[in-house]
């Protein structure tokens, strides 16, 4: 029998799962007590692993003493994080929390980059490697460590949680933050202790996984947050010990999908897997069914605000203006304002999503890579003239958007955003792997630039006109929808979706027809962005487009048509405009965000 | 009008509902009363389709509704409140109540299968004008509705609910299921935090109710209300019904009492009276 | 004389100029406008370019070379970004030719910018087939697959005698390539690719991978990957135990791949059109200066960047720093000295370098040395 190789997968399976787990166990821990997915724990593995790296080769030190100096290291920055990052934001809306974990991640990324350079470093296993045989492969002592300590970490903090007073308010804190404190529970300090362990945890990650590859880079982060989300998705929103079952099961999976089908579907296993898990169990495996929901008092899903309302003769003035701009000549300007315009399709669709539904979608930009291919494929291989393709390349993607977004519209938070997460990325992974009809990693080349009648639209001046036409067109119209019924069913469902559906607003449909709008006119974006770049290819329009529309739409205020498209500008603008800041700019543009998230969380505009 | 047969709901070990029965008749008004923790809103929840029962039927004018859910419900015309509030916060108080009229919605709505949600698009941009006059017919009711709560609710009509005074967003509450133009209004403790004047407010309104014939299910912790206003008092403790009938005989059932004495805080609701 | 219409003219001229913003004034140095990564996952590149065009117009000035300078926006290497950026640089008349992007992704999105300004697009690292087909102003001087996948198959199955290959390639359009002109290149040389796998960048966990790629029972590996990934790759291969010879694409060419790989990478063929230890003259001297300049060995994508620049010194010298005078400058320029190739001259129907030199080359003692001949031990 075959019985070997499979041995081995599984052997291979458990060994990659184990580093998934480690980084799940973390972000299970500050799930369980903040309610908060923490995007920046990818970031403190990182800079865990330069900790190492630096320990190592400027004081050569040993792996107990390397590991002691990640821990404390890791563990002060976690205490950082909650205490300037994110204790400000508590209480003012779900969503502020999450966005700031995303510009710290943004922020300790670029610093170690400039820190430390962007070149990969070399981090050397100290613990000696020796190998067992096991069926047709080895596992390394290091292997064995890593798995100690996912499972040693795991099982002292069970210890900790159950039998120490701390551990108890952590619980405590897990269970009701409000009533906690009314118990007399410091829960300021039950945060920072939750930040200071998962983020040692965390570091103790990146060391080990870093001497494991003898590869350390600045960009493992996201690669680490993504799998550990996944995981700890798997193993149940901040359930600690199902973490490492999340952890083990996703690297089996990926394992296992590369067994059957090869090495390019590892990723396309793991994002199906998440969205299986979460139709099908979404409390993940270990856990029974989580009952109805607590009645909140009222919605805290976005922060309360009353929204700047805009004198109707400022905005058409700024459209008039708008219309004017190219009769100046600055090319380069308008191509950043056509950009920005660009990301105010995808913008404006997304802050009806997530603004106005509060559907928080973080797999948007798949609307435009869907969009920009149909497009794309319908020019290229059916011959379509483009103005023909462009609006069917929309309809197309509202069809699919709302096909592909189904499994998610009953689930709620924290679940929507990360199915959407996931199937961003299976759209990615389908355009990658589906050679035949997108051509793979050759991706689109020789696209038609737009046009209209027959009239192509090279110049950059008669784009940005189309494109500001298409924007305030969709606006208008979105702005039409949300002050009719529709409006205000969508804004009911996202304030609370149980009171929505007990007055006959059927929360799916009216999801499903936002999901279907929003998805038209990011079809057209990015079939428009397709034909001005004349190339696409999967990375065109990948998951970091995806958070920078969320941060849009947040900058703007959540649900704010203006605020949209003011977001999308100033956020296509400002990198550009801190070019004079070289290297730091992408840092600069992180504290930027930092600082809107912590002095105005309701946007720019304010919530609608 | 709605029939209750056996219905039963278990949270791990607690039998939150054990077995109730309850029917309710055009133009009654019936209240259910018990100590805390009694099994009263998830009755509720389990009528309204918010939870689903592990045992036990609903029938709602003849039509078996048991697990069904909440928008069916609506669509029925069964229309309730929240014990602790559910309103929209970032809606204003005049959006908030036309939530509540949405299942009256004809033109906007229409009733076309597979490609209705398409149709609905297309005509909330497009706004014909049966569209425009049902809309703004809708909004006359929805005033006219707050009206009924004097000067409480109408200055504030296109202020955010989030910035409400308690007993406001209570009000907006029932507002908001009043105007689902429900065939059975339930309610779930509406003057819960309100002071007496308020409460008193509150009962005259409910009393206004009852007389244009309005059908009603109320869970009430204040008795001398559920007295005044009951036609039938169902009380329950522990998940079971305890007594059942005219309020004076079941405020007089020594089970009641005895079930009221048990619980401290239902002692001190009791001595207030 | 000043007489009102000169006066005029004067006035006409200035506001032209303010609103041109950019114009060159006589003395300027002419400009060299290079879109790249600085920041972002990429920005390990942009600073290796950075690195080799200062030394090259260090060199260039020091012979009293023309004025000639170079600005780098930073694009990230995102086509949102690198669109912006040649919009910048069409629009300023000061910037003669323009460099970058890094990935085709980005690159071929500003390409018809360029082509429409007539401004070049000089793609040096831009390996993907359709770049230059962009239209007349894309040129490329990167090294072209269809030549380099045969000479490493030729390396491969008939000098180091693997008939039964597995190839593991990034799944970028790069290596798609690659690894498509390869698996025809060898099996037109009579050897089997028996397993293909592909993966994706930043990938880390090979082992499964390398389980189908066992059971295949190849005589060798052969890698289409960068660096990195080819360290990493190789330290799993070992650790599985596999004990095939491993040879992989020129890009893994580099110092990096010693630090990263250690004793798994000893053994490792490759083949590079750059390697400090050629005796060629241009290439010891480039080493030696780079080594004075920044303390380390230059790779290859450093060589290319020194390469470019240079490139760029002697069309402007020979013909002008214009954009006209670059785009007949390319088409006409013959025999310019280059690390990389020994000498370039671009063919005008391609507008790519033909004649990569490739030396072939292994790693000995935690070294590139050249390969001596020895065929591996196949048992
Ligand atoms: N979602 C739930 N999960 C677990 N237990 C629940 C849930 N909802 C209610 N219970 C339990 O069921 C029992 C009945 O609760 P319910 O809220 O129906 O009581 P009540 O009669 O409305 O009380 P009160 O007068 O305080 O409103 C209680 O013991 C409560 O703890
Ligand atoms: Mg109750």
């Amino acid at each position: 029998m075959m019985l070997g190789p499979w041995l081995d997968y599984t052997v291979n399976g458990l060994i990659i799962g184990n580093i998934y787990a480690l980084l799940a166990v973390g972000l299970a821990l500050i799930f369980g007590v903040a309610n908060l997915i923490n995007f920046a724990h990818g970031s403190v593995y990182t800079v865990g692993a330069y900790i190492g790296w630096a320990s190592i080769t400027f004081l050569h030190t040993p792996l107990p003493i390397t590991l002691l100096l990640v821990i404390v290291g890791c563990g002060l920055l976690g205490i950082a994080i909650e205490r300037v990052g994110l204790r400000a934001l508590h209480g003012r809306s779900r969503i502020a929390p999450l966005l700031a974990t995303i510009g710290i991640s943004l922020v300790l990324d670029q610093l170690v980059q400039l820190i430390c350079s962007p070149d990969p470093r070399a981090l050397p296993n100290q613990l000696g490697d020796r190998r067992f045989q096991i069926g047709g492969g080895t596992i390394g002592t290091l292997d064995i460590l890593i798995a100690g300590i996912g499972i040693g970490s795991a099982a002292l903090l069970y210890l900790f949680l159950r039998f120490t007073k701390l551990g108890w308010a952590v619980r405590a804190t897990a269970q009701d933050q409000d009533a906690a404190r009314q118990m007399g529970v410091d829960t300021d300090r039950v945060n920072m202790t939750v930040f200071a362990i998962a983020s040692a945890l965390g570091g103790v990650g990146g060391v080990l996984v870093g001497m494991y590859y003898n590869d350390i880079d600045p960009n493992m982060s996201f690669d680490a947050t993504l799998k550990g989300v996944v995981a700890m998705m798997i193993g149940g929103l901040g359930n600690v010990p199902g973490a490492i079952g999340g952890g083990l099961l996703l690297g089996l999976t990926e394992s296992y999908g590369i067994a059957l089908f090869g090495s390019s579907y590892r990723n396309l296993f793991a994002f199906a897997l998440l969205i299986l898990i979460l139709v099908a169990a979404p409390n993940g495996l270990f856990q029974r069914r989580r009952e109805t929901p607590p009645e909140p008092l009222t919605g805290t899903f976005v922060a309360r605000s009353r929204p700047v309302r805009l004198p109707p003769w400022l905005v058409a003035g700024a459209v008039v203006v708008a219309a004017l701009l190219p009769l100046t000549n600055q090319p380069y300007l308008l191509q950043t304002l056509t950009n920005g315009l660009l990301s105010a399709l995808l913008a404006l669709s997304l802050t009806l999503v997530a603004g106005t539904v509060g559907q928080i979608s973080l797999g948007h930009a798949a609307l435009l890579a869907i969009g920009g291919y149909a497009s794309g494929l319908l020019a290229l291989d059916l011959g379509w003239p483009v103005d023909l393709g462009v609006p069917a390349a929309g309809l197309i993607t509202a069809a699919l958007g709302t096909l592909l977004v189904y499994p998610a519209l009953r689930m709620r938070g924290h679940y929507v955003s990360i199915a959407t997460l996931g199937i961003g990325q299976i759209v990615a992974l389908v355009i990658l792997n589906w050679t035949g009809l997108t051509r793979g990693a050759m991706g689109l080349t020789g696209l038609p630039p737009p046009e209209i009648g027959g009239f192509d639209l090279t110049s950059v001046r008669s784009v940005y006109w189309l494109v500001l036409a298409l924007v305030v067109g969709i606006a208008l119209l979105q702005a039409r929808l949300l002050s009719s019924h529709l409006g205000r069913a969508w804004r009911a469902i996202r304030e609370d979706d149980v009171a929505a559906r007990s007055y006959g607003v059927d929360a799916n449909r009216y999801k499903a027809m936002a999901f279907a709008f929003g998805g038209f006119g990011a079809g057209v974006g990015g079939a428009i962005t397709a034909h001005v770049y004349s190339y696409i290819d999967y990375q065109t329009f990948s998951a970091t487009l995806s958070i920078l529309a969320l941060t849009m739409v947040i900058l703007g205020g959540l649900g704010n048509i203006v605020g949209a498209i003011l977001g999308a500008v100033v956020l296509t603008a400002l990198p550009e405009m801190f070019r004079f800041a070289a290297d730091y700019r992408m840092l600069a543009y992180g504290l930027v965000l930092l600082l809107l998230i912590r002095y105005r969380p309701q946007g720019l505009l304010g919530t609608v | 009008m709605l029939q209750v047969r056996g219905l039963a709901r278990r949270f791990g070990g607690v039998t939150a509902v054990a077995g109730i029965d309850l029917d309710v008749a055009e133009g009654e008004f019936v209240s259910i009363i018990g100590p805390n923790g009694a099994g009263k809103s998830t009755l509720f929840n389990l009528m309204s389709g918010l939870d689903r029962p592990d045992a036990g039927s609903v029938r709602f004018d003849g039509v078996d509704v048991t697990g069904a859910r909440p928008e069916r419900l609506a669509a029925l015309g069964l229309a309730r409140t929240f014990q602790h509030g559910r309103v929209f916060g970032n809606l204003s108080v005049l959006d908030n109540v036309l939530v509540g009229a949405h299942t009256r919605l004809r033109a906007a709505r229409p009733a076309v299968p597979v490609l209705g949600a398409l149709l609905e698009l297309a005509l909330a941009a497009i706004l014909p004008g049966s569209v425009r006059a049902e809309e703004r017919a809708l909004r006359a009711d929805a005033e006219k509705i707050l009206a009924m709560f004097g000067d409480r609710l109408l200055p504030r009509r296109d202020q955010p609910a989030f910035g409400l005074s308690y007993a406001n967003r209570r009000r907006v509450e029932i507002a908001r299921a009043l105007a689902l133009r429900p065939r059975l209004l339930m309610m779930d403790e509406p003057t819960a935090g309100m002071n007496e004047t308020e409460t008193a407010e509150m009962q005259e309104l409910i009393a206004g109710l009852k007389a244009r014939g309005q059908t009603i299910l109320l869970i009430e912790h204040k008795l001398e209300m559920v007295m005044r206003l009951s036609d039938r008092v169902l009380a329950m403790d522990d998940g079971r019904r305890i007594a059942e009938g005219p309020p004076d005989a079941v405020r007089h059932d020594p089970a009641v009492i005895e079930a009221y004495l048990g619980h401290a805080s239902m002692g001190q609701a009791e001595a207030a009276e | 004389m000043l007489d009102r219409r000169s006066l005029l003219a004067g006035a006409a001229a200035v506001g032209v100029a303010s609103f041109a913003r950019a114009g060159r004034a006589a003395d300027a140095p002419a400009i060299v406008g290079v879109s790249g990564p600085i920041t972002g996952p990429m920005a390990q590149y942009g600073a290796q370019w950075k690195a080799s065009f200062d030394l090259a117009l260090e060199q260039s000035k020091a012979a009293g070379g023309p004025a000639v300078d170079y600005v780098f926006e930073d694009s990230q290497a995102d086509p949102r970004q690198s669109v912006a950026i040649a919009q910048k640089f069409v629009n300023d008349d000061r910037i003669f030719i323009e460099i970058g992007d890094f990935s085709s992704t980005a690159s071929m999105a500003a390409s018809p910018i360029y082509q429409r300004a007539k401004l070049v697009q000089f793609g040096m690292t831009n390996s993907h087939p359709d770049f230059t087909k962009g239209g007349d102003y894309m040129w490329s001087s990167s090294i072209s697959q269809a030549e380099e996948q045969p000479n490493l198959a030729d390396y491969a199955v008939n000098a180091l005698g693997l008939k039964k290959l597995a190839v593991l390639h990034l799944n970028t359009d790069w290596g798609t390539t690659a690894k498509n002109l390869f698996v025809k290149a060898a099996q037109d040389k009579g050897a089997d690719v028996v397993a293909t796998e592909a993966f994706l960048p930043g990938e880390h966990d090979f082992r499964s991978t390398l389980v189908r790629i066992r059971d295949a029972n190849p005589t060798g590996l052969v890698l289409e990957a960068y660096y990195a990934d080819a360290a990493v790759i190789a330290r799993q291969v070992r650790e599985l135990g596999l004990k095939q010879p491993i040879a992989a694409v020129g890009s893994v060419y580099s110092p990096k791949l010693l630090e990263l790989g250690g004793d798994a990478v000893n053994g490792m063929f490759t083949q590079s059109n750059f390697f400090p230890d050629d005796p060629r003259p241009e290439v010891q001297a480039f080493v030696k200066a780079f080594q004075a300049k920044y303390g380390r060995a230059p790779d290859g994508f450093n060589a290319t960047a020194y390469d470019t620049m240079n490139l760029v010194i002697a069309l402007v010298k020979q013909f002008s720093a214009t954009r006209e005078g670059i785009h007949e400058g390319l088409a006409k320029i013959k025999d310019v000295p280059s690390v990389v190739y020994g000498s370039m001259t671009f063919d005008p129907t391609t507008r790519r370098v033909a004649g990569a030199k490739f030396e072939r080359l292994t790693v000995k003692d935690d070294k590139f040395v050249l390969w001596d001949g020895t065929k591996p031990n196949l048992g």
